[in-house]
């Protein structure tokens, strides 16, 4: 978002950093730096682990970072996101042109591109693909994309321009066509069933990326070979061609201390998940770590206020403060984990610091605590008309050490005489009791998106409805002002004017004592030495497309 | 003949019961797997948008309707879709059982195989030092868990030392250390069991009777001895076939390797209803089986059981 920094300097400037480091002979270093030093080489197969198994290559669903990894290197999108800068610049997309009210987007497409079925990738099918995204097909078991809102219909003017029409203004709309969610398919895929885009059938899943899925053992391997015609990335990446490698070989490997073994004995080049408390061991070892931000909505606890105790801000109010959430990320985490200072993450658009809603004071929470008339009762656990003060936050699975960091929130609370409790269970259970303001009134989760979309997706009553705003059971909003200003930010034409309803939104969240923001959550990954080239897109999902080998 | 067709209809009716019980212990389980899958605020999905899929799946009809279809896809051989990813269950069982049964068949003939090679070098009576040593073994092993052993096999084997390779290795490479992850642990109550039957068949007054006919230790434990002490511990084999799915999905887990354990351990996490019900159908159907072929081993074995058998005694 800050003013445009061109990538290429950018690029030398890495380069430059990276031999500056290599002719100090200083031992390999964490993080970018080590990338992109001495002249590319192609060839060779790059081994890269997974710590779970992918579960489906539909884009819209394909959100869960396993999938990522694929989808982002084997289709193309419309528009790319730098980022770093987070502007949008031209892909399969030439160029385009929004209407005022941002309810007409009109794409130009570039010459030439072909699916790796030899199809053209033209106008007719760009249209196909988000006719789908933005309509869903329920009969199949495909569901709108998330990212699309108010999608009405698809015009194709001519085989290279296409014009998008929607209902309502739908400012969010360009940054989705950069996203995995509206990643491009060939005609032929989009006529799919879910069960068509399920493991098992991934080979036949046809896309105009870098890369094309050309083996799968299910659940446990997948390869991906370099496209020889490839020659459309885009424009602006600093490599252009096929891919330097020849192959990405995808393992999935559960288990964290095999995973970081392997990494380390030479058995696998590049991994995914590095659990903070490993990363010691990969920094020691000397290879490199990356921790790329995922830019969204940060990991954080959302207090819900339809429940019965915290319907009293003065209780939200006192949990924020009774939470010590330095002590969280220096004990839980590492310095990979920077500690937020909003519900959006401070890389993330029309992101506001409204760190001083969230200071921890236990004092101030015992007293606010006290005036709302909880009173300290037995085992220190505080009463209030019969009621201990008891609530229940969810375990995240998918969220790095989430029950350790609720374990460690839990004591802190106990200090104010606060009980929390976290929910372990089955997914089934799980699943249910999020969706009950009186089962699970702390919840905790995270959302990756680079758009100002991304805090009305978590919050919105008819998307995330993270703070159980819509009543699954009445059909009520609790708080219609939230609503509101969640809307505007993803209905507002006006750029700069969405920036200021974003930052409303993140004020009122704050000064409602809604949330409680932990930290700025990365994906870490650790390479070998020998790999260069390591890039992710906005969201932190990994691109093999300039990698390459050195032996 | 009439032993036969006995066993197996025991067999048939023993696997529906398994099939019955499984498909109500899984529907009585909170939420569905198109509830996790789709209401999983993940997705983002209107209230409205996860009703219409919730219409394609069929997911709200009656439960005895679903009973029938679902046996009768079963009977068919057809097993449903996986609700998680939509893969069909039949796929992913193809593809995942022979990657189970050659892990698990390599390691229940080596865990026999270790489990004889301790039970009868601890029953040559010469060696008394090797003896007490041989059999203070099996009590250890049994208490490693398969997981522990399987993390220190990979550190020590494949990472420190280098000999084999745990990622994306050759077919032979790829068994090495799964095989003995899986066989260890299993080998142990067999040496005990065949140890202790090797024990009572000896103090047998027909085994002194052969000794003061002047036979060797070695040929009373090849021909007497061992054939009597096989029996309890081919049944024991039989009943291990649980902790060999057990310790499958365990090995399967730590060396990343595919299989029904793997299946298994991912459609927990997730509830995924189908791919259950189709995991212990079939575990159900292998534990039938293995039993019958044991049952029918045991009159080949035991002459006095064939006569029992061929006069439809129960044996």
């Amino acid at each position: 978002m800050s003013a445009t920094f061109p990538t290429r300097s950018a690029v030398a400037a890495t380069a430059a950093l990276a031999l500056l480091a290599l002719t100090a002979c200083a031992p390999a270093t964490s993080g970018p730096a080590a990338a992109g030093s001495g002249e590319p080489v192609d060839g060779g197969t790059l081994v890269y682990l997974e710590h779970q198994a992918h579960t489906t290559l539909y884009p819209p669903s394909a959100g869960f970072y396993p999938n990522g990894g694929i989808v982002n290197n084997v289709f193309d999108r419309l528009v790319w996101q730098d980022p770093e800068s987070l502007e949008l610049k031209p892909w399969i997309a030439t160029d385009w042109e929004v209407n005022e009210d941002a309810t007409e987007y009109t794409f130009d497409l570039r010459d030439g591109v072909t699916f790796s079925d030899g199809t053209p990738l033209d106008a007719e099918v760009v249209a196909k693909n988000f006719d789908l995204y933005g309509l869903g097909d329920p009969e199949r078991g495909l569901t709108v994309s998330e990212a699309i809102n108010n999608y009405e219909r698809s015009e194709v003017v001519d085989a290279d321009t296409v014009t998008f029409h929607f209902s309502a203004p739908a400012p969010g709309f360009l940054q989705a066509t950069s996203t995995n969610n509206s990643a491009l398919l060939s005609a032929d895929t989009l006529d799919f069933t879910l069960e068509q885009f399920a493991p098992g059938n991934s080979a036949e899943v046809i896309g105009s990326g870098p890369f094309t899925i050309t083996d799968e053992e299910i659940g446990s391997a997948l390869t991906l070979t370099a496209r020889d015609d490839y020659d459309w990335a885009p424009p602006d990446r600093a490599h252009q061609g096929r891919a330097h490698l020849d192959a990405v070989q995808i393992q999935v490997t559960p288990e964290d201390s095999v995973r970081v073994g392997a990494l380390l004995s030479g058995q696998a080049d590049y991994i995914r998940y590095v659990e903070a408390q490993d990363e010691a061991q990969v920094d020691a070892a000397g290879f490199a770590v990356y921790a790329p931000q995922t830019g969204g909505v940060n990991n954080h606890l959302s207090l819900r206020p339809r429940g019965q105790i915290l319907s009293d801000i003065r209780v939200r109010q006192a949990l924020v403060a009774g939470i010590d959430r330095q002590e969280v990320v220096d004990t839980i985490y590492s310095e990979r984990y920077p500690l937020a200072t909003s519900i959006l993450s401070s890389s993330a658009q029309g992101y506001l610091d409204t760190s001083d809603a969230f200071g921890y004071d236990p004092e101030g929470a015992a007293a606010l605590l006290e005036e709302a008339g909880w009173i300290e009762g037995a085992h220190g656990i505080r009463e209030k008309d019969g009621t201990q003060l008891t609530l229940v936050v969810n375990e995240s699975a998918p969220q790095p050490r989430s029950f350790e960091a609720l374990t460690l929130i839990s004591q802190q609370l106990k200090k104010i005489g606060v009980d929390l409790k976290i929910l372990k269970a089955d997914a089934g259970s799980a699943a249910e009791a999020v969706r009950d303001v009186e089962q699970v009134q702390v919840y905790h989760s995270m959302v990756a998106r680079a758009d100002l979309d991304v805090i009305k997706s978590q919050f919105f009553s008819q998307n995330r409805n993270a703070l159980l705003n819509l009543d699954y059971d009445d059909g009520t909003i609790g708080d219609p002002r939230l609503e509101e200003l969640l809307q505007a930010v993803a209905s507002e034409a006006d750029p700069d004017q969405r920036i200021v309803e974003s930052q409303q939104a993140q004020r009122y969240l704050a000064d409602q004592a809604y949330v409680v923001p932990l930290f700025e959550e990365p994906q870490v990954y650790g390479a070998a030495e020998r790999v260069h080239g390591v890039t992710f897109e906005s969201v932190a999902r990994p691109s093999f497309y300039e990698i390459w080998l050195a032996d | 003949m009439r032993y036969l067709a006995r066993r197996t209809g025991q067999a048939a009716i023993v696997l529906l019961a398994a099939f019955t019980g499984a498909f109500l212990l899984l529907q009585a389980l909170p939420g569905d797997a198109i509830m996790i899958k789709y209401e999983n605020p993940e997705l983002g999905l209107s209230p409205q948008q996860i009703a219409d899929v919730r219409e394609r799946f069929g997911v709200d009809t009656p439960l005895p309707v679903q009973y029938v279809h679902t046996l009768l896809g079963f009977a068919g051989g057809d097993f449903g879709y996986s609700l998680q990813t939509g893969t069909p269950v039949r796929q992913l069982l193809a593809e995942a059982v022979p990657h189970t049964l050659a892990l698990g068949g390599i390691a229940l003939v080596v865990a026999v195989l270790l489990a004889g090679l301790i039970a009868f070098g601890s029953s040559l009576p010469r060696l008394r030092w090797l003896r007490d040593l041989l059999r203070s073994v099996p009590p250890l092993v049994v208490s490693i868990p398969t997981f522990w052993l399987g993390i220190m096999l990979v550190q020590v084997v494949s990472f420190q030392l280098g000999w084999v390779s745990v990622i994306a290795p050759g077919p032979i490479e790829g068994l090495i250390l799964p095989v003995i992850t899986l066989a260890v642990p299993l080998s142990a109550p067999l040496a005990q069991i065949l140890v202790r039957s090797i024990d009572d068949v000896a103090a047998q007054p027909f085994v002194a009777v052969v000794r003061a006919r002047g036979a060797t230790p070695a040929w009373i434990l090849g021909r007497n001895v061992a054939k009597n002490a096989i029996l309890p511990t081919l049944t024991m084999a039989g009943l291990l076939l649980g902790d060999l799915i057990g310790g499958a999905v365990l090995t399967e887990t730590v060396f990343g390797r595919p299989g029904i354990g793997r299946i298994t351990e991912q459609a927990v996490g997730q509830q995924d209803i189908p791919v259950l019900l189709a995991v212990v159908v079939l575990a159900a159907a292998s534990f039938v089986v293995v039993n019958l072929a044991v049952d029918l081993l045991y009159p080949v074995l035991d002459p006095r059981l064939a006569a029992r058998a061929r006069e439809g005694v129960p044996a």
